[in-house]
């Protein structure tokens, strides 16, 4: 069933189906605004109308029949779309130009917002249409304006959207997108326009008949589903733009951080060799950044993927192909990661150490005994680079050679009467045996020089061996009732656990002479005398820049403590009851 | 350059002179001008022809009178003017040499 509609065209009466009529009325319309401005519009009007009448009138077979929309197609297709009732300029140029129609076919695109696109206020999905880039670029840009230049991004779009007005017409539209304005054109987003209102009456239509009960509640739901909806959204966008950045600068960082490594491998800039010491897998260090890209730049591609999967509903898949490729890839890289890993950390998996025990004859005997560490020629020939406590150096002949500062002095005392040296070189294998072999390859020396041992600063080894926690140990045997000097220069060389009177711990202990007792301790001989230890009272607690300082006494007993620059000492004494 | 606008423009561009040369004996209405054309497969759509005919009655070219019709609405019968027969013998001479011109230039090989 349907509605229908009596018309009048060309003085004749015609019975037209509702539906049919609205097509029939939107072909004359844009007919007309074809012709809007030519001379004698009117009559071509006239003419074209009293053409349609005949034409239905052809097709009728009595005076009840309805005209549908069939009817109107077919005369439609007689009469040619309205763009076929334009005819060419050129041919009539005694005609007055139709000045409409020229000023449309060369038209400048002007910048209007999308709102049919849009995002926030259409401002992007407008400069799409204006600058011929697609909008998620342009979404891109600002986004990283704002993210970039504090908030730039932001108020431009902010300003675009107040400024820039909205494409609300359809003529608007069409110089949003340059499109000339025509008749077909204009036909073309009217209809859009109207199929869409059309479709939106239906489906609402419906709704009604489906729900018409609840219909009151719902429509109050609906709304709140709909703000939900929309927050998601978003928020769901939001989450989009960070996957993004934070894929991208990952991306753009490991590409730049890797591949230059890489790069430097091939043009050997100095600190590369590190690696080359430190790497025992055999693999070149360009593989291994090429792994590491892979192995930590993959996941992150999938990240940015799915924040661009996330804001652009119609992204193209990169195909199951590329996405299994991706993975293979990524497992591949870690699996050899994982193994070069291991090789690595097995290299460090046993220490072995080798002993060389001297006993020395001093020249000129005396009671006192110098400890110094000699300021090698070494220290002004190494490269400016460290890897722990390793470092580069170069011997007399100019030939690279490991150097490192791991020395560490102890004293202990002697069970015989002279005095002994005893230098532990200590390094890393695989397997005992190579670990040993290893620490043999280590140089070091030290020399007599009247009552003074003068100790090298550093263990040189060659750059084959490669850094593997090298270190030497270095415990001079001093006799009992030997006065030991630690120079200055051993300060940061004194090793732990060497016993003496003060509680010295480790380079608290330079600069000072001390006595090498019976019992192995190393008793101080020049220490200032503690001024606080015959304070009275009962006791105090001092915590300022110079350390801190406890002392607790009762009847009983007594504590003390003292944390400064040399180090701590802690005495505890009990009165003896017997 | 789309074959079906170059057909389009050589069809309009003598449209106007066959249009003239129906009209040349006896007065026609619309519908026997289109059907005329139509027959020489002129025309492809009709829509085309009212501007035309429009634009020759404002040039002076053409006049019409209205006539009733027995099945429908009254008919514009249109009948060219003495200007209009002046026109179509200048535009015969045109043809005639166009068409010479034309045919040498695609027959010389």
């Amino acid at each position: 069933m349907n509605k229908t509609v009596n018309i009048n065209l060309a003085n004749t009466l015609f019975h037209i189906d509702d539906d049919a009529y609205n097509k029939l009325r939107r072909y004359l319309e844009s007919i007309r605004r074809s012709f809007a401005g030519t001379k004698g519009s009117d009559e071509i009007i006239a003419d074209i109308e009293a053409r349609i009448a005949e034409l239905f009138l052809e097709k009728m077979e009595n005076e009840r029949q309805v005209i549908t929309h069939k009817e109107v197609d077919q005369v439609i297709e007689v009469m040619g779309q309205p763009e076929d009732y334009m005819v060419d300029e050129d041919i009539f140029e005694d005609e007055p130009k139709k000045s409409y129609a020229e000023s449309s076919t060369n038209r400048a695109k002007k910048l209007y917002r999308d709102i049919d696109h849009k995002y926030i206020g259409g401002v992007c999905a407008g400069l799409e249409h204006y600058l011929g880039i697609d909008a998620l670029w342009i979404r891109l840009i600002f986004i990283l304006l704002a993210v970039f230049t504090s908030g730039f991004g932001f108020i431009a779009y902010i300003l675009l959207w107040i400024l820039v007005p909205e494409a609300a017409t359809t003529s608007q539209k069409l110089d949003m997108r340059g499109e000339p304005v025509n008749i077909s054109n204009i036909e073309r987003k009217v209809k859009e326009g109207f199929d869409d209102v059309a479709d939106k009456v239906k489906n609402v239509d419906y709704e009604k008949v489906g729900d018409k009960v609840k219909s009151g509640s719902k429509t109050f739901f609906d709304t709140i589903g709909d703000i939900i909806l929309f927050l998601f959204k978003v928020f769901g966008k939001f989450i989009g733009i960070l996957l993004i950045i934070i894929g991208a600068s990952t991306l753009v960082g490991l590409f730049f951080g890797l591949f230059t490594v890489g790069m430097f491998d091939a043009v050997h800039v100095p600190g590369i060799d590190f690696y080359e010491i430190v790497n025992t897998s055999g693999a070149p260090v360009w593989v291994v950044s090429i792994l590491l890209f892979f192995a930590v730049g993959i996941p992150f591609f999938f990240l940015l993927y799915l924040g661009l999967k996330i804001l652009v509903n119609n992204l193209k898949s990169i195909g199951n192909i590329a996405k299994f490729s991706l993975l293979g890839l990524w497992l591949i890289s870690v699996g050899l990661l994982i193994v070069f890993g291991i090789r690595q950390a097995a290299e460090f998996s046993y220490t072995g150490s080798v002993n060389d025990r001297t006993e020395l004859t001093m020249e000129i005997p005396s009671d006192t005994l110098v400890i110094t560490m000699k300021d090698g020629e070494m220290d002004y020939n190494r490269d400016d680079i460290r890897f722990g406590r390793m470092t580069f150096g170069y011997d007399e002949n100019d030939n690279r050679i490991l150097m490192s500062d791991e020395v560490d002095i102890k004293v202990r005392k002697s069970d015989t009467d002279s005095i002994s040296i005893n230098i532990r070189k200590d390094a890393d294998g695989s397997s005992t045996p190579a670990a040993r072999d290893r620490a043999r390859n280590i140089e070091y020396a030290y020399t007599i020089d009247g009552n003074e041992i003068v100790l090298d600063k550093y263990l040189t080894t060659e750059i084959a061996n490669k850094a593997r926690n090298q270190e030497v140990t270095i415990t001079i045997y001093v006799p009992e009732s030997m006065t030991v000097y630690f120079d200055d220069s051993t300060t940061r060389y004194i090793g732990r656990g060497i016993d003496n009177d003060q509680g010295f711990y480790r380079s608290g202990m330079a600069g000072q002479y001390w006595l090498m007792k019976d019992d192995g301790e190393l008793k101080c001989l020049d220490c200032p005398e503690d001024d606080d230890e015959e304070s009275d009272g009962n006791g105090k607690i001092i915590i300022n820049e110079d350390g801190i300082d406890i002392d607790i006494k009762d009847d009983q007993d007594s504590f003390e403590m003292k944390i400064n620059e040399d180090g701590v000492k802690v005495k505890a004494k009990e009165k003896s009851n017997n | 350059m789309n074959i079906e606008n170059t057909k389009a423009q050589m069809r309009k561009g003598v449209l106007e002179y066959c249009i003239l040369s129906i009209l040349k004996d006896d007065d026609k209405y619309a519908s026997e001008i289109l059907g005329a054309l139509k027959d020489a497969k002129m025309l492809v759509v009709e829509g085309t022809i009212y501007p035309l005919l429009t634009r020759l009655k404002n040039a002076g070219l053409l006049n019409y009178r209205w006539e009733e019709s027995t099945s429908g609405p009254p008919r514009k019968y249109y009948a060219l003017t003495e200007t209009g027969q002046l026109f179509l013998n200048e535009l015969n001479g045109t043809w005639d040499e166009l068409r010479n011109a034309v045919n040498l230039v695609t027959n010389t090989k």
